[in-house]
């Protein structure tokens, strides 16, 4: 990954991290607000209720104790027939605003019933049961009704008329009238779970039959346990309602109803997916600019970086001259700056290198030279001031002096041309002719040829072939005189014998030759100056023989490396391009 | 006995009608009825009481079947021209219209619900009939188990009924024939037996323990009522409603026609959709035949009913109905008109 894309990708990162980062922030913000403002309007319509219950309730009260003193109640507990008195509930009930309405003998039977009119004659027996009705104000109770039973919210008035007791009972009913006569904001609702046990439970809003009670048996479940106020939220998604359960308890504490305050949290569901869209698109479109920003302005800062890459690729590739273009003084222009320091300085230094190995290696052909040529002259000196000795003092030995001194002289310079030779062939060497070569099949010629000498030397040869190895590209001929060096190399560095092992790899890309030996084994520095050329370890040898392997493996594109350790050995790699 | 008595009085009254016939001018006027009954017929009743009493001492002017019979006083009646000019009755009028109409003086003869009846003050003129309405509940054909119908019929608090809804008028039975016709009537039992009636019911199986009551008659729609909450507490779960023809049970009112015993039980069979009885002469005989018919509960008598009439002040020469109901107005005559 280019340093462009990463610090494009950085900048995207950190735009994207942002805009979730606010996004987030105002979704939280949001809920809170809209959760404070839910809970407002929930308290809200509890307390309209409580309101609408207690001024219903004082309503009830007020009718009841007004029909209690009427004169017809009055009649009604005077007289000593109650039977012509079984339709009057209805007619007091109607006149007063009330739903409900019973009148019931002191001994708790019902004298008429506006709600039910045929159960004349049955016993209330609650009613008579206990005293002070008139102190108690309005109550809910769980009224028997001819469709059924039904929550209501009633109050008692006593009406005594000598030593004869009556009372009335009124009331409402609390159902779906009574919950639509609450005002409902916009996404709330109230609902009324009756506890109504011998009927069963009934669930209403103010349009009829709840369409989902499901939902919402979670929070009466709690109520019914806990007999107190409770607020979950029920359902999931745009469907969620949070809801306030009140627990509508009867006369004797036990629990006759739940109202359900419910507030849907389909408009904050709605509202954070519309935070979230406008979120996405603003961070796409962030995103988006974020990403053309960064575009450009990695471009621009990577612009140097990317010359001064180049640069040093060019560097790195020999071109030493190479330079960047200095275009501010920032720490850019200071980077580039260096960086062309650097190279000139570079170059200066390849140059005095230059000229310094160029010296040494005019020191060292020198010596070398003096030293091959020094050899072979001594001997023709010597033989050349022998023969003028034998002629001037000797001269009838001078024949046989002659004769052998020019044999001594012919091999000595035969020997000088020798070096002169190896030396104009050295600086001759040719460019490879590129072939398919079969590498195992040189090994293979070099160990038949070399096999009476080496076992002369006590050593013994060991070949691993890869048989898998495929044909490389090369030179046979420079190729088997880079084995035959190799080889030599082994038998001088293990005068003693030892092992020899020619081992050959195959790679995918490249093919891998290896010639190990077992001998003395070489120093780090006499590793370093190896395939310097005339450089030797040996006494005998011109220094040429791992120069010019290395030459052979330079001129096929491969690679020459030799590993060493003192008394154990060294191992030279050669690694080929494949064909 | 009792029978035997009747019968004269009711000789006795016709001779007397017939001699007062003889001598009776013409008063003129209209006399104004109204009837909760609706009679939709093409034709004007022949046979039965009420309207088709009319038809010895008027004639017949206008038909209109469900509202409306008019007639005019026939010069040629047995017993001679009525004082009246025509009677106009007006049928299936509620209750309450009728009062308002008496009050208002738009009607001379109204019907009254019993339990209006104690209402009425003293000074009002009041003409009632012999009880001779029976209301039963009939079980239709689809209810066959006996349990059932037996839990039913034990657990009706007749008394509480007659008491309040029907405030006393009328009488308590269980039987079809009046007590005034049969005088054995009090042999049934119409006690309530909430014990038996809710053993009977824990008998039945739960979907047999419904039941539909239709009320024929919409004044009679608290009775349904009632009923159905003492069956409640027998465990029944009773459904009123009013004139279905698919219920279980009808609650129904029906007259007897005849002072005689076995004729009454008779006619009464053939209202209710019961068998004919066997004839007999004696009460014995008849007591065995009613006996027969209200085996198995199918028929559950409640009360005998009289009918009851508020008669306007200015109407003279009454009454003008007779105890088993029958119609006599060709003696009545009209304040204001009689010169």
């Amino acid at each position: 990954m280019t340093f462009r894309t990463r610090l494009l990708m950085i900048f995207t990162v950190a735009v994207a991290a942002a805009v979730g980062l606010v996004e987030w922030i105002v979704s939280g913000t949001t809920r809170d607000a809209f959760e404070r403002v839910e809970t407002k309007r929930i308290n809200g319509l509890v307390a309209q209720f409580r309101r609408e219950f207690h001024r219903r309730g004082d309503e009830i009260v007020r009718a009841v104790n007004a029909v209690a003193e009427s004169d017809e109640v009055l009649s009604t507990a005077l007289a000593s027939d109650f039977a012509p008195y079984y339709g009057e509930a209805s007619s007091i009930a109607q006149s007063n605003g009330l739903e409900l309405m019973e009148l019931v003998a002191g001994d708790g039977a019902i004298i008429s019933s506006a709600e039910w009119p045929a159960r004349f004659g049955y016993k209330e027996d609650w009613l008579s049961g206990t005293s002070g009705w008139t102190s108690r104000g309005a109550f809910l109770r769980r009224e028997e009704l001819p469709d059924g039973a039904a929550l209501a919210l009633v109050a008692v008035a006593e009406v005594t008329a000598g030593d004869r007791k009556l009372y009335v009972t009124g009331g409402q009913r609390i159902g779906r009238e009574f919950l639509s006569s609450l005002v409902m904001p916009e996404g709330m609702r109230v609902l009324l779970y009756q506890d109504l046990s011998t009927t069963g439970a009934q669930f209403l809003d103010a349009s009829g039959a709840v369409l989902d009670p499901g939902m919402f048996f979670p929070v009466i479940h709690e109520v019914q346990q806990q007999r107190r106020e409770t607020t979950q939220t029920v359902g999931t998604g745009a469907a969620a309602e949070i809801v306030h359960a009140l627990p509508l308890a009867g006369l004797d504490n036990g629990l006759l109803g739940i109202l359900l305050v419910s507030s849907s949290r389909r408009e904050l569901v709605e509202m954070e997916a519309s935070l979230h869209s406008t979120g996405w698109m603003v961070a796409a479109g962030g995103i988006l600019v974020g990403m053309l920003l960064s575009w450009w302005a990695t471009a621009r800062v990577t612009k140097p970086v990317r010359a001064l890459a180049v640069s040093s690729e060019k560097v790195a590739a020999g071109n030493w001259a190479a330079s960047v273009p200095v275009t501010s003084n920032d720490e850019m222009g200071q980077l580039a700056r260096a960086f062309n320091r650097m190279t000139s300085e570079l170059v200066a230094q390849r140059e005095r290198l230059l000229q310094a190995e160029r010296v040494a290696a005019w020191k060292e052909l020198a010596r070398r030279l003096a030293h091959e040529l020094k050899n072979p002259l001594f001997p023709l000196q010597i033989t050349v001031e022998n023969m003028r000795r034998a002629h001037d003092s000797a001269p009838d030995q001078f024949e046989e002096v002659f004769r052998e001194g020019t044999g001594t002289l012919l091999a000595e310079l035969g020997s000088l041309k020798q070096i002169i030779s190896r030396f104009s062939d050295f600086a001759k060497m040719p460019a490879p002719d590129l072939r398919p070569v079969d590498l195992n099949q040189l090994v293979s010629q070099a160990a038949k040829l070399f096999e009476p000498q080496l076992a002369a030397a006590h050593i013994l040869l060991l070949t691993e072939s890869d048989p898998n190895l495929g044909p490389i590209a090369g030179d046979a001929d420079q190729l088997t005189r880079v084995l035959h060096n190799l080889i030599l190399n082994a038998i001088d560095a293990m005068p003693r014998g030892g092992e020899l092992t020619i081992r050959t790899i195959g790679q995918s890309e490249r093919t891998t030759l290896e010639v190990s030996d077992t001998g003395q084994g070489l120093t780090p520095e006499e590793c370093d100056r190896l395939f310097t050329p005339y450089y030797t370890t040996k006494t005998h040898g011109t220094g040429l023989g791992l120069a010019i392997v290395q030459s052979v493996v330079s001129d096929h594109k491969g690679r020459i490396s030799v590993s060493s350790q003192p008394g154990k050995g060294t191992t030279f790699r050669i690694d080929l391009v494949a064909a | 006995m009792r029978h035997t008595w009747l019968h004269w009085l009711a000789f006795l009254s016709l001779i007397a009608a017939c001699g007062s016939a003889a001598t009776r001018p013409r008063y003129g006027g209209t006399l104004r009825v109204e009837i909760r009954e609706s009679i939709e017929t093409a034709d004007p009743p022949q046979t039965g009481q009420g309207i088709a009493d009319l038809a010895s001492a008027f004639t017949i002017t206008r038909w209109e079947g469900g509202r409306l019979a008019a007639y005019s006083a026939n010069d040629d009646a047995p017993g001679g021209r009525p004082f009246l000019d025509s009677v106009e009755i007006q049928m299936a009028r509620p209750f309450r219209d009728q009062s308002i109409d008496l009050e208002v003086g738009k009607a001379d003869i109204i019907e009254i619900a019993p339990s209006e009846v104690r209402r009425i003050p003293a000074a009002r003129k009041v003409w009632s009939t012999a009880p001779v309405r029976l209301l039963a509940v009939v079980f239709g054909p689809q209810i066959t188990d006996n349990r059932l119908r037996e839990a039913l019929a034990l657990s009706i608090d007749r008394a509480a009924i007659h008491n309040v809804i029907l405030q006393r008028q009328g009488e308590i039975t269980a039987a079809l024939l009046p007590q005034w016709i049969s005088g054995y009537a009090f042999l049934f039992p119409s006690a309530t037996d909430l014990v038996r009636a809710r053993t009977l019911t824990a008998s039945l199986p739960v979907p047999l323990r419904t039941l539909s009551l239709s009320v024929e008659e919409i004044t009679w729609r608290p009775v349904g009522d009632r009923i159905a909450l003492n069956a409640r507490d027998a465990g029944l779960a009773v459904n009123v409603s009013v004139r279905n023809p698919s219920a279980d049970a009808r609650l129904v009112e029906v007259r007897a026609i005849s002072t005689e015993a076995w004729e009454a039980l008779s006619g009464l069979a053939s209202s209710l959709g019961l068998p004919q009885p066997p004839r007999a002469a004696s009460a014995e005989g008849v007591y065995s035949g009613e006996r027969m018919l209200l085996e198995g509960s199918r028929v559950i008598p409640l009360f005998h009913l009289p009918y009851v009439y508020e008669i306007s002040p200015r109407v003279h020469g009454g009454p003008g109905i007779t105890p088993l109901g029958a119609w006599r107005f060709e003696n009545l005559w009209l304040e204001g008109i009689r010169p």
